[in-house]
């Protein structure tokens, strides 16, 4: 069952699932369409992560109970079908400052970890937290580790990292916690472009390796 | 022209901000005390998306090469009065110095301040590097021109005292539960309610941090959701994250209770050290509280 609560005076959070899964951000997206198709007045913009949608409205037109009514009457309707679509590569450089840590800990070899971290194909679940930062999924789970315990300052855009389930791609520099493979000179975020981020969720990628 | 002669401590161009962008991971942004930069394009009879200048902590000196109106609002600074439009005449120089109580002064060009609009706004996002027209904060010599973003005459008087928030700590913020109020115990929102948060020194445009030594909120763990400004997010460890306008637009920790929309420009006014209090309301509280700061807005000229 969707759990909508109130996030804020001008804002519902809808709650899909506690799973990170393909076929609920399915759900996701398909509910992202249809209240974009639809529009029920009022709602101004909506934003998806990987089992939620946020729904930005105006209070002076709708009432937040009427239209947490309105999206609810979506609920098991929504053809969720996973996304589909072509495979985008993204050539990286496995030189990042975490790889020999992640090695160390795995007991894998490099040569073994690159291949495990490139050899599959990645769901786009979630941009956000910074411009164009792309959240993947799923890593295999011989990959998983944990955030570093202190963050980084500063991490270059274009870089690639894993962090427990998951591994994403810093569009722009910023702080962050996630342990560092490699990187990418592939342009993810311009604020000159439209759409300014080049991945959204549903998109499918691949990291490829480069010397 | 008006040029920067002492760029003070932070201070950015930010007009209403970028709204509805979040799902390319883009901050709304926007001046972060909102209500004192409306009033302040009230005052010189701006358009209400002429953008402005936010000043933090230790204010900015600009020169102007023409007469042009001004007004100067938000948290008090030393050397200038505020929420009063004033003409600056050709060759002055508009001093904002020392801010406070509060952390945060606005500075309204009549026109606007007139740099390129990137991504529907001219506001300055420091995670992206771009917009505020230079895509940093202001600088030394940084020269910029009033724009045309006019709606009216400037007021011909000050801004009524009875119409402006109360600037000071302890800083009271009223809050609605959720989204993730459900995932903490049953009290620990009233829990919240019942403690003076401190304002941590880490403190910038995208968050606070408030210390709350005594109160030890546990939430259930969440998977990466969207989230707004004025979201109170509860970490691991107890701490608790207020989200600002230039947010990260996800979070990964519950958020406990959101601050009104009305309340945000509190918010943004409290300074490292300051005491913030959290009060939840309803829904209903918090469309009036935010009817009542647009009243004054339109009423005032």
């Amino acid at each position: 069952m969707w759990q909508i609560a109130a996030a804020g005076d001008r804002a519902l959070l809808v709650t899909i699932s506690s799973t990170i899964d393909p076929e609920v951000l399915g759900e996701v997206l398909a509910l992202d369409r249809v209240l974009q198709d639809r529009r029920p007045q009022g709602l101004i913009s909506t934003v998806t992560a990987y089992a939620s949608l946020l729904c930005h409205y105006d209070p002076a037109v709708i009432d937040g109970a009427r239209l947490a009514g309105e999206i609810r009457t979506f609920e098991g309707r929504l053809d969720a079908t996973v996304p589909t679509g072509s495979v985008v590569d993204v050539p990286t450089r496995y030189d990042g400052p975490d790889l020999a840590d992640l090695v160390a800990k795995t007991n894998l070899t490099t040569a073994a970890v690159i291949e495990l971290h490139a050899g599959r194909e990645y769901l786009v679940y979630c941009v956000g937290f910074a411009p164009g930062f792309t959240y993947c999924g799923a890593l295999d789970s011989r990959l998983a580790l944990p955030r570093r315990a202190s963050p980084r300052a500063r991490v270059p855009a274009g870089s690639v990292g894993i962090a427990g389930p998951q591994t994403g791609i810093y569009a722009v520099e910023s702080p962050g916690g996630w342990n560092l493979i490699g990187r990418t000179d592939m342009r993810l975020f311009d604020q000159s472009a439209d759409p300014p981020a080049r991945f959204k969720p549903g998109d499918r990628l691949r990291f490829v390796p480069i010397a | 022209m008006i040029e920067v002669v002492n760029a003070g401590r932070w201070t950015t161009i930010q007009d209403r901000g970028r709204p509805g962008r979040e799902r390319f991971g883009i901050p709304p942004g926007g001046a972060a005390d909102w209500f004192a930069a409306a009033a302040a394009n009230r005052l010189v009879g701006n358009h209400p998306n002429a953008a402005l200048l936010e000043c933090t902590a230790m204010g900015a000196s600009l020169r102007f090469d023409s007469d042009v109106h001004v007004a100067v609002t938000g948290a008090r600074a030393a050397g200038i009065e505020t929420w009063v439009p004033q003409v600056m005449a050709r060759g002055a120089t508009l001093a904002v110095g020392a801010i406070g109580p509060g952390l945060r002064t606005y500075v309204a060009v009549r026109g606007g301040i007139d740099v390129p609009v990137v991504l529907g706004s001219r506001s300055f996002c420091q995670r992206g590097a771009f917009g505020g027209g230079f895509g940093r904060p202001l600088a030394h010599g940084d020269r910029f021109a009033a724009g045309t973003l006019i709606d009216g005459d400037p007021l011909p008087t000050a801004w009524p005292a009875g119409h402006r928030l109360p600037m000071g700590s302890p800083w009271e913020v009223r809050v609605i539960g959720g989204p993730h109020t459900a995932g903490f115990d049953g009290r620990a929102l009233q829990r919240l309610s019942a403690v003076a948060c401190r304002v941590s020194p880490e403190l910038d445009r995208m968050g606070m941090r408030l210390e709350t030594p005594s109160l030890r909120l546990h939430g259930n763990e969440i998977i990466t959701v969207p989230i707004t400004a004025g979201a109170i997010q509860v970490t691991p460890s107890g701490e608790l994250i207020v989200s600002l306008a230039d947010h990260p637009t996800t979070g990964g920790y519950p958020v406990i209770a959101t601050v009104i929309t009305a309340d945000l420009p509190l918010l943004a006014q409290a300074r490292p050290g300051d005491t913030v209090r959290f009060r939840e309301v309803d829904r209903a509280e918090a469309d009036r509280a935010w009817r009542r700061l647009a009243g004054w807005l339109e009423m005032s000229g």
